[in-house]
């Protein structure tokens, strides 16, 4: 980024993930479901940066209101480095475990799942799971589990379709104080890896840049910026 | 009603850490407080340490700067309680510095672990479970008599469990007071460890040695682990002895189990060892309509024909499928047709069709009779080769869009009417030899699941 002379200070203005920032476009029955605490067990899977992540984090958000406890585990993440991290969280009112393809063809993984799995379903608690496949697809090798975690509403989460992707790129960067006309979004949608993830990481970049520079986000700025 | 100094510090961190920080160490903690004492139970060792050494600071400063009276804070493992006689047991005696575990004796496993639902009535009969039906009921009628062990075997999601459960809950309508004891063998495993690691072992070896009846689940998990088949061994022989009723289950026959020891494979042969087959298209009928009922939802026989075609594996799916169903038909409110469960499985469907082709059909019969794809394609006629290859063509009938022509012409272009004689020759052989209609049962379960 040549040229930018003020430095922007290192504040990341976070956003709380909830339903009511997801854009459920195409995804509203999988919603739905979720918002059904009489749905106790939900498999949702799909590609990267589909929002599988905001959901959960969303369904945390809305049990600690309540007061309820939750327990949420990104697999694959460097925190969660041992199994025993899985054990007791039958106890809490919510499980969510993000990315479990990250968990097959590990053994101790995979029987950690299975025990919770069990006690989960002889707790009644509630348990979300997502992956990046459909449970006989991510080659867990324990059958007992695979049966296991197709043992409910298995949804596929759908990507969005560009006009809802505008539309939450407006959302995002109305919350960050950033003016994001629909020209100037679609130009990046045309321009850009279009995955959520690599959008929003660009329209923070964009933010920093432009209040760097001063400028305002137009089509020229983005140009360069690009 | 204002916020408690825990709400607020928990305020505070939510806008302190990263949300996946958050949402993993922080929101599962569940805060008793007493006095002017705050526990912070945590779900179990990992996470209590993780506080201790990352957030224990800041969340004392936070309650610090809360102004007046500064409560205590203590950490432990402990369950959040569902019910308030959980809280007493599991909140930990206070000591400033953690390590509080919560109590686990076998104790706790009271008959409350058997699951109510799963009862005879609830079973729904079908051929491939008939004899697995009628000797639970024996047991249940005669527990401790002449089936013992009571040994039910066969693969992933087909009703074993719930059988079991159906005999524990049988002999307790019976005898109310009979102490039964329903766990998975891992958890036999785990306890066991514990015991050990407390010194408890007596009162581990006392308390499953008095029951009346022992259900344990999935016992090929006890492969290769020689302490707990040494200690079930004796808990085993002593509940025997003493005529109490055991009932085992299995993915597979006692003697196929690898990393089980001799002496307790040929025990677990003494009694009625009875398998369980993948029910047949009628009874995942049945079993569509009766858990479809369970759920308030009457499904007709021919919607419960079209997902029962499709879904073949085993009943947890079949499950599976109903329930995503039953989620959209609640999103939607619309009657429960063929076509709405088209739609709603869609994506269910779409996955299998993608498995589902004559290529992997030929791979994977291939690989189950041991030959090459090639000789399947070949013009070699000997039964080694003609069996399979009709398999195949049958299996690509049964599974598949394709047209007669087309099977054929993917077996090394053979004429549509060998592909007819092929799914005759099955048919026939399925009644007359059982290996072949076992083979044809596992790879069906094979390449639909």
């Amino acid at each position: 980024m040549p040229g930018f002379q003020q430095l922007p200070l290192a504040l990341q203005l976070r956003e709380t993930a909830t339903f009511d920032n997801f854009v459920a476009s195409g995804n509203e029955q999988l919603v739905h479901a979720l918002t059904d605490l009489d749905e106790k067990y939900i498999f949702i899977w799909g590609e990267e940066s589909t929002g599988k992540s905001h959901l959960l984090q969303a369904l945390c958000h809305q049990a600690t209101q309540q007061s309820q406890t939750t327990a949420y585990i990104p697999f694959g993440h460097t925190d969660i480095s041992h199994p025993d991290i899985l054990m007791g969280l039958e106890n809490m009112h919510l499980v969510c475990l993000d990315d479990v393809h990250w968990c097959a063809g590990k053994d101790d993984w995979e029987l950690a799942l299975f025990n919770l799995f069990n006690a989960v379903r002889e707790a009644k608690t509630r348990l979300i799971i997502t992956a990046r496949a459909a449970p006989n697809h991510l080659n867990i090798k324990l059958a007992d589990l695979v049966s296991r975690l197709n043992w409910g509403a298995v949804f596929q989460i759908n990507l969005l379709n560009d006009i809802d992707k505008i539309k939450v790129l407006q959302e995002r960067a109305q919350q960050q104080g950033l003016e994001l006309s629909s020209d100037v979004a679609s130009f990046l949608l045309k321009r850009h890896p279009r995955d959520m993830a690599s959008l929003f990481s660009l329209l923070q970049q964009l933010d920093q840049a432009s209040m760097a520079a001063q400028r305002k986000l137009t089509i020229p700025f983005v140009r360069e910026f690009l | 009603m204002s916020q408690s100094p825990w709400d607020k510090c928990l305020g505070r961190l939510e806008s302190e850490l990263s949300q996946q920080q958050f949402n993993t160490w922080i929101r599962p903690l569940h805060a008793v407080q007493e006095g002017n004492e705050i526990t912070l139970l945590a779900p179990n060792r990992f996470v209590m340490d993780r506080i201790n050494e990352l957030f224990m600071n800041r969340i004392n400063e936070l309650m610090d700067s809360d102004g007046e009276q500064k409560p205590r804070i203590l950490l432990g493992i402990g369950s959040h309680a569902k019910t308030s006689a959980e809280i007493s047991a599991d909140t930990p005696v206070q000591s400033s510095s953690t390590q509080v575990t919560p109590k686990a004796t076998p104790g706790k496993h009271h008959n409350s672990s058997l699951n109510p639902n799963y009862t005879f009535d609830s079973f729904v009969e079908g051929k491939s479970n008939q004899l697995a039906r009628a000797a639970s009921t024996q047991v249940a009628e005669n527990p401790g008599g002449a089936y013992n062990p009571l040994f039910l075997y066969g693969g992933v999601g087909l009703g074993k469990t719930h059988l079991m459960h159906a005999v524990g809950n049988e002999i307790l309508k019976k005898n109310p007071k009979a102490h039964v004891v329903y766990l998975h063998s891992e958890r036999f495993v785990a306890d066991m460890v514990k015991a050990l690691q407390r010194n408890a072992i007596n009162d581990f070896k006392r308390y499953y040695r008095s029951v009346d009846a022992l259900l344990i689940d999935d016992i090929q998990f006890f492969a290769k682990k020689e302490r707990s088949q040494e200690e079930f061994f004796h808990t085993f022989n002593a509940l025997l002895e003493g005529q109490r009723q055991v009932i085992l289950t299995c993915d597979r026959y006692p003697k196929e189990v690898d990393g089980l020891e001799e002496r307790l494979k040929s025990r677990f042969g003494w009694g009625l060892p009875v398998a369980i087959e993948p029910p047949e298209l009628e009874t995942r009928v049945a079993i569509l309509q009766s858990k479809a009922q369970q759920s308030g939802v009457e499904m007709s026989q021919e919607v419960a024909f079209f997902i029962a075609q499709r879904i073949r594996s085993n009943i947890r799916e079949l499950e599976g499928a109903l329930r995503r169903v039953l989620a959209n038909a609640a999103f939607t409110g619309r009657p429960i047709t063929i076509d709405f469960a088209k739609e709603a499985l869609r994506d269910l469907l779409a996955l299998q069709d993608k498995l589902v082709t004559i290529e992997n059909i030929q791979k994977t019969v291939a690989e189950y009779y041991k030959i090459r794809v090639a000789d399947l394609h070949s013009k070699r006629r000997n039964r080694s080769i003609t069996r399979p290859r009709q398999v195949a063509m049958s299996l690509c009938k049964e599974l598949t869009s394709h047209s007669l022509p087309e099977i054929g012409d993917a077996f090394g272009g053979r004429d549509h009417t060998t592909v007819i004689h092929a799914v005759r020759k099955v048919e026939e052989l399925k009644e007359t030899e059982p290996k072949i209609g076992e083979d044809h049962a596992n790879l069906m379960r094979t390449l639909s699941s």
